[in-house]
Order: C-alpha cells, then sequence, then structure tokens
C-alpha cells in the first residue's frame, strides 16, 4: 500500500473545504460589498480585496472544493442576502471566479516555493480580472441599443475598461491578492491541513499541474459565461418579432388587461368566500 | 471645521461592525410579517424570473417604467433595510451613472442619455426585483423554494447555513481585529504622510486577521462537516423522501394567486399603454 494519497480524495474532506472556503470568502465579499468602491478620478476600481482567501485556500487544499466554494460564498452572502442577485450577470462572476482560483490551485505544486505561489496568484488574478473585463464590454454592447450610433459611448467603455484591468492587476492584484497570498500560504501551510485532518500538500500528493484538459476546461466554461451574453442578444430579436405581432392589435393589451382585472376579481372574491366558508365551519 | 469632524465621526460610528451586523440580521430575519414574506417562495421565484429576465430583452420605455415602477412598490411593501437600499443606489450609479458623465467627457451629447436610461431602468428594476424576492423572503423558505426547483441541495445548504453563521463569523472577526489592535502600537496620523502609514496600517491588519480567523473556521468547519455526516447529511442530500418532507411545508394560496393576477394586471395596462404611444 501507498502511505500517500492523492491529496483529497475523500467527500467529506471536499465538503470541508468547501465550507470553509464559502464562508471565508463570503464573509470577506461582504465587506467588499459594504466598503465604498474606490474612484481615481473617473475610473472606478472594482477591486476585490479579498480575492488571497480563496487563492490561498486553493493553493493549500483541493482547488476544485476552494473555488466552487467561494464563488458560492460570494453568491450566497453578499449577493442573495443583500439582495443584489442579478440574474444572468451572476452565473458569469461565478464561473470567472471559479476559473481563477482553480489555474491558481492548480499551478501550485509544492506550497514552501514562494516563487511558485506569487506566480500562481498573479496569474489567478489577471484570469479572472481578464474574463471580467472582455464580459463587461460584451454586455455594454449588447445592452444598449445603437451602441456605435451614440457618439463616444464606444471608445468610452474600451477606454475606462481597459484602463480599470491594468489598473486593477498592477495595483490591486499586487497589494491585494500578491502580498497577502505571499505571507499568508506558508504560515499556514503544514498547520491548517491536519485541522482538517489531511496531510498537507507535498510535490508527491500534488494533483498535477494544467494539462490540456485543464485548459480546454477552463476555456469551454468561459464560453459558457459568454454564451448567456450570446443568448441575451438573439434574445432581442425573438422578442421584437413578438412585439411586431402583438402590434396588430392595441385589441390584444386591452383583452389582456380585461382578462387580468377579471382573474384579480375572482381571485378576490373566492378568497372572500373561503374565508367565510372557513368560520361558518 | 468641528462640525465637520462631528459629522465624519458620526457616519463612522454608524458602520460599525455592530451596525453592519444588525443590518444584516435585519434583512434576512426582520421582516417576515410583510405581505412578501407569506407568499409562497415558489410563486415568488417564477414572478422573480420573469422581472429579472424580460427587461433585459425590451427596450421600450413605457414598459420599461411601468415594471419599474410595479417593483418599487414591491420593495416597499417588502420593507427591506436602509444598507440594503442605499447599497442598491450606489450600485446603480456605479454600473451607469459613470458611464454617462464619461460619454460626455469623450464628446458625446445630450442624445446619448436616451440609450443610458435604458440601461439604468433596466439594472434597476432588475435588481429590485431581486431585493424584494431575496431579501424579503426569510432565508429557509426561500432555499424551500430553490430546492422546489431542483437547485442542487448544496446551494439550499449553503444559504441557510450562511445566516446562522455569518453573526458569529462577524463577531470572531471583530473581536481577532480588536486584539490585533490593543496589542499593536499604530503610527501617528494628525499629518499626511502619518494618515497614509495608517491606512496601510490598517489594511495591514486586516489581513493579517485572517490567519487566526483561517485557522478557527477550518477547525469550525471541520466540525460541522462531521455533525452532518452523523445525521447523514450526503445520504438525506440525494434522497426523495427526506426532499418531500422537507418541501411539505409549501403551499399556495389565493393570496399568491392575486399577487400574480395583480402583477399581470399591470404589466397588461403598460403594454396597453405603449401600443396607445
Amino acid at each position: 500500500m501507498t502511505t500517500y494519497q492523492k491529496q483529497s480524495t475523500n467527500q467529506s474532506q471536499k465538503l470541508m473545504v468547501f465550507v470553509l472556503s464559502m464562508a471565508l470568502y463570503g464573509l470577506a465579499s461582504l465587506f467588499t460589498e459594504l466598503i465604498p468602491k474606490f474612484q481615481i478620478g473617473i475610473v472606478e476600481l472594482s477591486v476585490e480585496y479579498f480575492f488571497f482567501i480563496p487563492l490561498t485556500l486553493g493553493m493549500l487544499f483541493d482547488p476544485m472544493s476552494a473555488a466552487l466554494g467561494a464563488a458560492t460564498g460570494e453568491l450566497v452572502f453578499s449577493e442573495i442576502m443583500l439582495g443584489q442577485f442579478g440574474g444572468l450577470g451572476e452565473l458569469e462572476k461565478f464561473i470567472t471566479v471559479t476559473i481563477g482560483v482553480y489555474i491558481a490551485g492548480r499551478m501550485v505544486k509544492d506550497p514552501k516555493n514562494r516563487v511558485m505561489v506569487g506566480v500562481a496568484a498573479m496569474v489567478g488574478t489577471a484570469a479572472q480580472m481578464l474574463m471580467g473585463t472582455v464580459v463587461d464590454i460584451l454586455k455594454v454592447q449588447f445592452a444598449v441599443e445603437d451602441f456605435e450610433a451614440v457618439a463616444g459611448l464606444p471608445e468610452s467603455v474600451f477606454a475606462t475598461e481597459g484602463f480599470a484591468f491594468l489598473n486593477d492587476v498592477l495595483f490591486s492584484g499586487i497589494l491585494f491578492c500578491l502580498l497577502p497570498t505571499l505571507y499568508l500560504v506558508p504560515k499556514l501551510y503544514g498547520k491548517i491541513e491536519p485541522l482538517l485532518g489531511m496531510q498537507p500538500r507535498t510535490s508527491s500528493t500534488f494533483l498535477g499541474g494544467i494539462s490540456v484538459k485543464v485548459a480546454v476546461g477552463c476555456v469551454i466554461a468561459f464560453a459558457c459565461a459568454i454564451g448567456a451574453e450570446m443568448m441575451a442578444e438573439t434574445g432581442l430579436a425573438l422578442i421584437d418579432w413578438e412585439a411586431e405581432w402583438a402590434e396588430s392589435g392595441t385589441a390584444m393589451a386591452v383583452g389582456m388587461v380585461v382578462a387580468a382585472a377579471v382573474a384579480v376579481a375572482v381571485l378576490v372574491i373566492m378568497k372572500k368566500r373561503s374565508e367565510v366558508n372557513s368560520r361558518v365551519a | 471645521m468641528k462640525a465637520m469632524a462631528k459629522l465624519s465621526e458620526g457616519i463612522l460610528d454608524k458602520f460599525s461592525m455592530d451596525f453592519l451586523r444588525n443590518q444584516v440580521l435585519k434583512n434576512a430575519y426582520g421582516n417576515d410579517d410583510t405581505v412578501i414574506a407569506g407568499l409562497d417562495p415558489r410563486v415568488l421565484l417564477a414572478w422573480y424570473l420573469f422581472f429579472g429576465l424580460v427587461p433585459w430583452f425590451v427596450n421600450d420605455l413605457p414598459f420599461l417604467l411601468g415594471c419599474f415602477l410595479l417593483v418599487s412598490v414591491t420593495t416597499v411593501m417588502a420593507r427591506i433595510a436602509g444598507l440594503v437600499l442605499f447599497l442598491f443606489f450606489l450600485g446603480v450609479f456605479s454600473q451607469t451613472g459613470y458611464l454617462l458623465i464619461v460619454t460626455l467627457i469623450f464628446g458625446g451629447d445630450v442624445s446619448a442619455v436616451g440609450p443610458l436610461l435604458v440601461l439604468t431602468l433596466k439594472v434597476a428594476t432588475v435588481s429590485l426585483a431581486s431585493i424584494t424576492v431575496f431579501s424579503g423572503l426569510d432565508p429557509d423558505r426561500l432555499s424551500n423554494g430553490l430546492m422546489w426547483y431542483g437547485c442542487p441541495e448544496k446551494l439550499s445548504f449553503s444559504i441557510s447555513y450562511a445566516y446562522r453563521v455569518l453573526p458569529m463569523l462577524m463577531e470572531e472577526f471583530q473581536n481577532v481585529l480588536l486584539s490585533y489592535r490593543l496589542r499593536g502600537n499604530p503610527p501617528a496620523h494628525d499629518h499626511f504622510r502619518g494618515k497614509v502609514r495608517y491606512l496601510i496600517y490598517q489594511v495591514k491588519i486586516v489581513i493579517q486577521a485572517f490567519y487566526p480567523l483561517m485557522l478557527n473556521t477550518a477547525k469550525r468547519s471541520r466540525t460541522t462537516v462531521e455533525a452532518l455526516e452523523i445525521k447523514g447529511y450526503r445520504y438525506a442530500a440525494v434522497s426523495k423522501e427526506v426532499r418531500k418532507m422537507k418541501l411539505a411545508s409549501l403551499r399556495v394560496t389565493y393570496d399568491d394567486f392575486i399577487f400574480l393576477a395583480l402583477s399581470f394586471l399591470w404589466v397588461a395596462v403598460t403594454i396597453l399603454v405603449s401600443n396607445i404611444i
């Protein structure tokens, strides 16, 4: 029998990592949501101040569980709890956060190697931010009618998004992702794993670097995120077509109003009746 | 000058950890006696599906305005905590308000206001609808509703767990932070350079505070998962019978139908108005 297992093959340990990553990053992203956004001039810094938490956990534990946990934590704690759930947009954020953390986690072979930890932290952060920027630009292009027709709008979107991306990677990427990860990973290594009943990651228990399979998986997932936006575009045409068909008569709309009014009246009467009945009974 | 100092102190006081905790808890559990909270979560989720998706695809101004008015009314009915509404306004402005300013700088004129107003209305409608549903419902009912629609058990578990563990986590984080402050020696901050150094010092402390917090949370999550395993969580998560028992409390009443019918009536009226115009 081999004494070394591949890291965290155990289902309940995966759940532990998931819960840990979810609780910590959820708490942190709640703060991020509450901290007023910094603005330098007109450029808004959409900083993920606490992205170092899932990065650190992804490098120490099973990357997939940590990544999914972080994305779920952000969704549940800061979006659903504060009621800021935004439908399609959240799907794209969920996927980009997962990919960013997963890539960073798979890159680190030995958490003691500081250079590798630093490189992985920067690559993960940059990947996440780049995907976010691409989707942002696409979103504005699809959502605003006559995008090209509005003078000054396309240039302004590219300029602000591009500048914000560079700025995020160089400024907040280094300050809030690279430095804290470099501080936390060596400090936690060997101390936090026993608390979950696991062995620390070494080069022999390492899951294996980024293979073609991982890369293809990431690309497919990102395509899904963009696909949501593409769906919006085709959906636009569909609704327009329906609107034309409905425009054939204002009578249609009148009919709908009457039907709805009748439905409301009937339901109110039925409710009153059932209340009376239950009182009699 | 003195008044300014007092004002900033007042704002800082308001944003203490306790205030945040209270607001979040109030948002989650504080308003379960409203009309919205009494509705069936499945009906509300279906309602959200319409108002969360349709506005993205429609560019008709009267229709969007109508939807916006409707979700504003439901938001008032759900009695949402003030902090959430403040964040909502901040969010809407940061998504589209700054774009307007930038457009004007890059040589656009007033004609840019039209499309941007449509975009702002879309964003506002969708986020108000989600605030109504996700803050108006209490978390257990919400997670039951999501489960009925076949969302993964992990998601509804996460929601229930998040609401219970968050106050504890916040308190612990505050304690760790306070103990770091007690032991630390902050740099003087009466001039500009000192202020910058003070800010860096604060950020450093927050990051360092995550080290003990991570270790503590690791211990706690192990306890949680072990307790779940003892109760047979992973088996229950996939068992159909358990799911049925959990969802037995959901019931659709006349109120739900009236709510849906009223929303439909309002939407029909807005369509009529936009047709006449």
